[in-house]
């Protein structure tokens, strides 16, 4: 496995000294600033805890979700992508979440179409008040990750690009 | 057969001469073994170029997005009732304006490969005698399709484990040479600047290497969803054989179980991913 | 190169008991593009805010990243504070290290270093961050108010006396609402009309106020600030101009058996009539259903007899256009019926009851009506099959509401409390009658709410009996109502002479087609939705619309007052402006790139994109483009994810922005950070780097 994949970034991250060389889960979460993200932060003056591996990356609706994110996500080295957003009825734009919801039923039958590891793509509703659902949410799905270990299926094709 | 021939040419000859269209894009004969290639025929005495047999396989509504016929006045197009989905496509989509396209429909019993078997979309074909034209060709040919043609081939994907399925598509993917002949001749593929061509964000890596192979096939796969109308013509025009219908029939079924849609159907309808119903399958979200 | 600065807060110890800050301020300062990492224990306090603010004037910083709780928390204040320091107030970003890391996670390795990846994070958007201007939008200085309740009244007044015009509509022939029926009110028994009749008749006459009655919004178009609103003025048969109100049109009407609504069928009146006497405006309508000429073809008496040739057969429904910047929703409510078949087809009403059937079996409104000195008896307690006074009276509570079974399962509210007056004022009239009251609890919580119903009860001597009640049915001259008393476990049977039932309060039928044409939303039995439960009470999630009184759930008269006022109070901070200030986070289209396939302007939730032409000079159509609205768009993003073209972004969240945040994030075994240990070993040329 070659390990030096280039693109801009990792020219950035080169000032950033290296380190530790065992695995560790690295799940992204894109989140609707109004229902997930608020419901996360819920989650943290709750004081629940929960696994650290989760990287949130806001974004004002689950209707701004491109596919294309998550596929950068992978691309990047993403173990598991998690796409979460108000419930049906509550988008704070009424109908983000609905339009979201049919790129998500085609995309997610595409990556299942390309042999894609689906355990590693999750999507949820959580709305502001569940705090709980959302360190539910990640505990298992950090706990599914962390028993998959990490996408090698995925990270082979990265490397040898 | 040749019947065809001489009505298309007559109905040409007549709509060039009296000005209905500035020209009309349909078949010639090909200049390698019976294949046959587009031609735009301009001028009246030139009508007799065009012909139709069953190796009129390529689908003409490409060029309807393409200069110089992009900025006709209005032109005429043959076509046999698969590409008339395209079309409808095009409508829903405000890439065609119905007043600028004089469509002659011509009937037609299939067409073949080059290598001289009959195509899915023949064996699925439903719109043998077209319905939507201007003008129609040919005796009517009634459309018995195979219903299990359409999507035969998938259950071989679907008879795999996950892993299968991505080594299947590693080796296949990995062919991918980045010419985007599958793009060019998508009568759909109708961006002026497409996203693999974008690089602010660059979102599709542009070297043929197995990432940008994998992302590239993904996005045009799921950019087509709820729109590709199965005419074949990426596939057709792959020079590494890829089987990218797969991915568009997968994408059919999934519209057509998901949303009840497909494309090509009705110009009246909003295609699956510009539009939404409150009770979607809401099952796979946690 | 980008100079970014980053700005660590400790939160005391709410960080940096579980994240070591000193160490991702040093990470953060070797991102490239860091051009400062400094870490303090409050930022967000005084002494913090100027260390932010020190460090972009002195390192010229063009973009800021304070890490610290979540931006929902203290956006603002670091926002403004890079303002006051000449940095435009979207330079700013917030790395969430706080509730999305330090309380959620152990004192451990992987969680300082996760502080410091979400640091990376936010200083890879903010490098994409543009200078950003909020965007303006006019401010049309004029309030519509909706339903000329005692709410939309007060709503009306309050935003008149304020100094604008006011467009108040009401769909009935007068203002007044439900307020105008009440006999007397709880808790303190003054006369509901005394107390109304002023403010009807002020809303009537104040200069500000336009008032259209017997009128209906068509159409609304528009947004916060500029909203157009299409009025249909109904056909009154009556120019109320030339009318004076003698009434002498209603004396001579001969279609006189028509049950007033007013009076809640308990009174007839006339097809050409003032609803109530103290209407406003106190002018006539025909109700064409029921008048002679318009049914028969002739007739014609009240035009006949009136002096000032007011009455109008020929008139025609009236569309007038008004410009608002602010709407008031005041539509009130209206009560369930529990006849079998009622306005509310989605629930079971009380065939098992009886009322609608046997006339003696009454609702409260009636009940309010035939105590009311205005009312149909002239304010005597008198059964209406025979006219006698009921020796007993029975009333039920919670009737519809919290009965799940029923299909509601909602509180009433206000039903406690006017039973309560009901028995009072039942026993005020009819010293020796007896009032029996089956109830499931008494809710009264409310300023001298609870010490009323203590005195309904014990100064007024109503028996309150805990329990349902199973059936009612008529023996000879009494009504039978067979219930349990919970308490003591004892079925009761009680010989009535009337029974009154305290229905649920329900919205105003099919309002939801207002609502819609509003694009305010609505819960499952069609109250408006406020914006926060709890925080914004009063405004709908639309910018620009408010609520007041029961169209929002069930409320009495303080509570419905108190919020109109709170609804004018909105509309008047919104016409405090000549402009409106907005978050500039709206989608913007790449003209080059963009196809015309239209799939954002249908896509778009707030239809704020339309269709452009671009045109050369001489006119010629060169090519067609989305365009967007940016006073509409309320920057969900929608459109720029459906885009296969990639021809339309969202400033805030472009897409440049979030590919950078997800490189950020760095594929397998380039993203560590190192161990305390080995931080010290940091070479300076790599950081020059
Ligand atoms: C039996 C009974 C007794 C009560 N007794 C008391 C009491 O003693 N004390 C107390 O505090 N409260 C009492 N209440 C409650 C009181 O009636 C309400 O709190 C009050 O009327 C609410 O005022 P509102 O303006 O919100 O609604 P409403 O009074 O219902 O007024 C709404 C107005 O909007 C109009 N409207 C509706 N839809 C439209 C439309 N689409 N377009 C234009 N106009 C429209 C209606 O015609 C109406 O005029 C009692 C209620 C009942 C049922
Ligand atoms: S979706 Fe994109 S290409 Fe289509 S009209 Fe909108 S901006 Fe243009
Ligand atoms: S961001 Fe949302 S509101 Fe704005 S134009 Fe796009 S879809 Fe409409
Ligand atoms: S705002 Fe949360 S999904 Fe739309």
């Amino acid at each position: 496995m070659s390990e030096s994949p280039q693109s801009e970034t990792q020219k950035d991250g080169a000032g950033l000294p290296e380190a530790a060389t065992s695995w560790e889960p690295r799940i992204v979460a894109f989140i609707c600033n109004w229902c997930t993200y608020t419901g996360a932060d819920l989650a943290g003056t709750s004081r629940m805890k929960y696994p650290p591996y989760v990287r949130v990356i806001k974004i004002p609706c689950t209707g701004r979700f491109d596919p294309l994110f998550m596929i950068k996500a992978f691309e990047r080295g993403a173990d598991g992508v998690l796409v979460s957003g108000c419930h049906p009825g509550d988008c704070h734009y009424t109908a983000g979440n609905y339009n979201a919801r049919r790129k998500y039923t085609v995309f997610k039958a595409l990556l299942e179409t390309l042999g894609m590891d689906m355990d590693r793509v999750w999507f949820s509703w959580i709305s502001a008040s569940e705090g709980g659902k959302w360190v539910d949410t990640i505990r298992k799905f950090t706990e599914v990750i962390q028993e998959k270990g990490p996408f090698r299926e995925y990270r082979e094709m990265i490397d040898v690009g | 057969m040749s019947d065809r021939t001489d009505k298309i040419r007559e109905v040409a000859r007549k709509w060039l001469a009296d000005g209905t269209v500035e020209a009309v894009v349909g078949w010639e004969q090909g200049t390698y073994r019976e294949k046959c290639s587009p031609v735009l025929v301009r001028k009246p005495e030139d009508a007799d170029r065009l012909l139709f047999n069953d190796r009129c396989t390529n689908n003409l509504m490409t060029y309807l997005k393409r200069d110089p016929v992009r900025g006709m006045e209005k032109v005429g197009v043959v076509a046999k009732g698969c590409d008339i989905k395209s079309l409808i496509g095009l409508l829903q989509e405000s890439q065609v304006e119905r007043e600028k396209v004089m469509v002659l429909a011509v009937t037609c019993e299939g067409v073949k490969k080059d290598d001289g078997t009959v195509p899915i979309k023949c064996q699925a074909c439903d719109v043998n005698t077209p319905t939507f034209y201007d003008e129609i060709v040919g005796e009517k040919v009634a459309s018995n399709p195979d219903p299990e043609a359409r999507f035969k081939d998938l259950e071989k994907l679907d008879a795999m484990t996950p892993a299968e399925r991505n080594s299947f598509w590693r080796e296949e993917l990995d062919k991918c040479i980045r010419c985007y002949a599958c793009r060019q001749a998508c009568p759909l593929c109708i961006c002026s600047r497409c996203i693999a061509e974008k690089n602010q964000p660059q979102w599709v890596e542009t070297s043929p290497h197995p990432r940008g192979n994998f992302s590239w096939n993904l996005v045009r796969a799921y950019h087509l969803a709820g729109r590709c109308v199965e005419c074949e013509a990426c596939e057709t025009a792959c020079p590494v054989n890829i089987p990218l219908m797969l991915l568009n029939r997968a994408m059919a079924r999934t519209v057509k179980g998901a949303f009840d849609y497909e494309a090509g159907k009705d110009p009246e309808v909003q295609p699956p991913l510009r539009t939404f119903n409150l009770d979607d399958d809401n099952s796979f979200i946690l | 190169m980008s100079k970014i600065g980053v700005f660590v807060c400790h939160c005391g110890e709410n960080i940096s008991r579980t994240v070591d800050c000193a160490r991702v301020a040093k990470a953060s300062g070797q991102i490239r593009g860091v051009a400062v990492a400094k870490d303090y224990k409050y930022m967000c306090s005084d002494p913090g805010q100027a260390l932010i603010k020190n460090a972009i004037k002195e390192h010229k910083l063009d973009g800021v990243v304070v890490s610290a709780c979540s931006p929902h928390m203290h956006e603002k204040t670091f926002r403004k504070a890079v303002t006051e320091a000449g940095l435009n107030q979207f330079l700013c970003e917030m790395a969430n290290i706080r509730e999305h890391c330090s309380w959620v996670h152990e004192k451990e390795e992987p969680t300082t270093r996760k502080a410091i990846e979400l640091v990376r994070l936010m200083v890879e958007k903010v490098k994409r961050n543009m200078a950003l201007e909020p965007i303006r939008v006019d401010v049309t200085k004029r309030a519509l108010v909706i339903g000329g309740g005692v709410a939309g009244i007060q709503a009306a007044l309050d935003i008149a006396d304020g100094g604008h015009e006011v467009i108040l509509v009401e769909k009935d022939p007068s203002v007044g609402g439900h307020m105008a029926q009440l006999s007397e009110t709880f808790p303190t028994l003054d006369c509901s009309q005394c107390i109304l009749t002023p403010k009807m008749v002020d809303v009537g006459s104040h200069p500000n106020i336009k008032l259209y009655t017997y009128s209906e919004v068509e159409k609304i178009e528009g947004f916060v600030g500029n909203f157009k609103v299409t009025i249909k003025k109904k056909a009154r048969s009556v120019d109320i101009d030339k009318c004076t109100g003698c009434g002498e049109c209603q004396l001579k009407c001969p279609s006189k058996k028509i049950p007033s609504e007013f009076d809640r069928g308990l009174k007839n009146r006339t097809a050409i009539y003032i609803p109530f006497p103290q209407a406003v405006p106190a002018r006539p309508v025909i109700d064409r259903e029921h008048c002679i000429y318009f049914t028969k073809g002739k007739c014609k008496a009240c035009q006949k007899v009136c002096p000032t040739e007011a009455v109008d057969f020929e008139q025609t429904d009236e569309y007038v256009e008004e410009e608002v910047g602010g709407i008031v929703v005041a539509t009130g409510f209206d009560l369930y019926t529990t006849d079998k078949q009622g306005p509310y087809p989605d629930y079971k009403g009380y065939g098992e009851y009886g009322y609608g059937e046997d006339p003696d079996i009454i609702d409260g409104l009636q009940f309010e009506r035939l105590a009311s000195a205005s009312g149909p008896t002239g304010g005597a307690i008198q059964r209406p099959s025979d006219g006698k006074e009921p020796k007993s009276v029975v009333f039920l509570q919670c009737i519809g509401s919290r009965h799940p079974s029923k299909g509601i399962e909602f509180c009433s509210k206000i039903c406690c409390m006017y039973t309560a007056k009901h028995t009072m004022l039942y026993k005020h009239k009819v010293h020796h009658g007896t009032a029996y009251v089956f109830y499931m609890d008494i809710r009264a919580p409310g300023k001298g709410y609870d010490e009323f119903v203590r005195r309904a009860i014990e100064e007024d001597g109503a028996v309150y009996l805990r329990g349902r009640v199973s059936r009612i049915y008529r023996s000879g001259d009494h009504l039978i109502v067979k219930g349990a008393d919970t308490l003591s476990g004892a079925a009761v049977e009680i010989e009535a002479d009337m029974v009154v039932l305290a229905t649920a309060v329900m919205p105003q039928p099919g309002i939801e087609g207002l609502f819609q044409k509003l694009g305010i939303s609505y819960d499952q039995y069609k109250f408006a939705s406020e914006a926060h439960p709890k925080l914004r009470p009063v405004e709908c999630a639309t910018a620009g619309i408010f609520l007041a009184g029961a169209c929002q759930g069930p409320k009495d008269i303080p509570e419905s007052v108190a919020q109109a006022s709170a609804a004018a109070s909105k509309a008047l901070i919104l016409f405090s402006r000549d402009q409106m200030l907005r978050e500039p986070v709206v989608a913007k289209v790449n003209e080059n790139t963009c196809i015309a396939c239209w799939y954002c302007v249908e896509i778009c939730p707030f239809t704020a994109i339309s269709k452009k032409d671009i045109r050369d000079r001489q006119g010629n159509l060169i090519k067609r483009v989305a365009e967007v609205n940016p006073s509409l768009c309320t920057g969900c993003g929608t459109c720029a994810a459906t885009c296969f073209s990639n021809s339309i972004d969202l400033d805030g969240f472009t897409d440049e922005q979030i590919y950078s945040e997800i490189n950020s994030l760095m594929a397998v075994g380039q993203d560590l950070f190192p161990e305390p240990e080995k931080a010290e070993g940091d070479s300076p040329d790599e950081k020059a780097a």
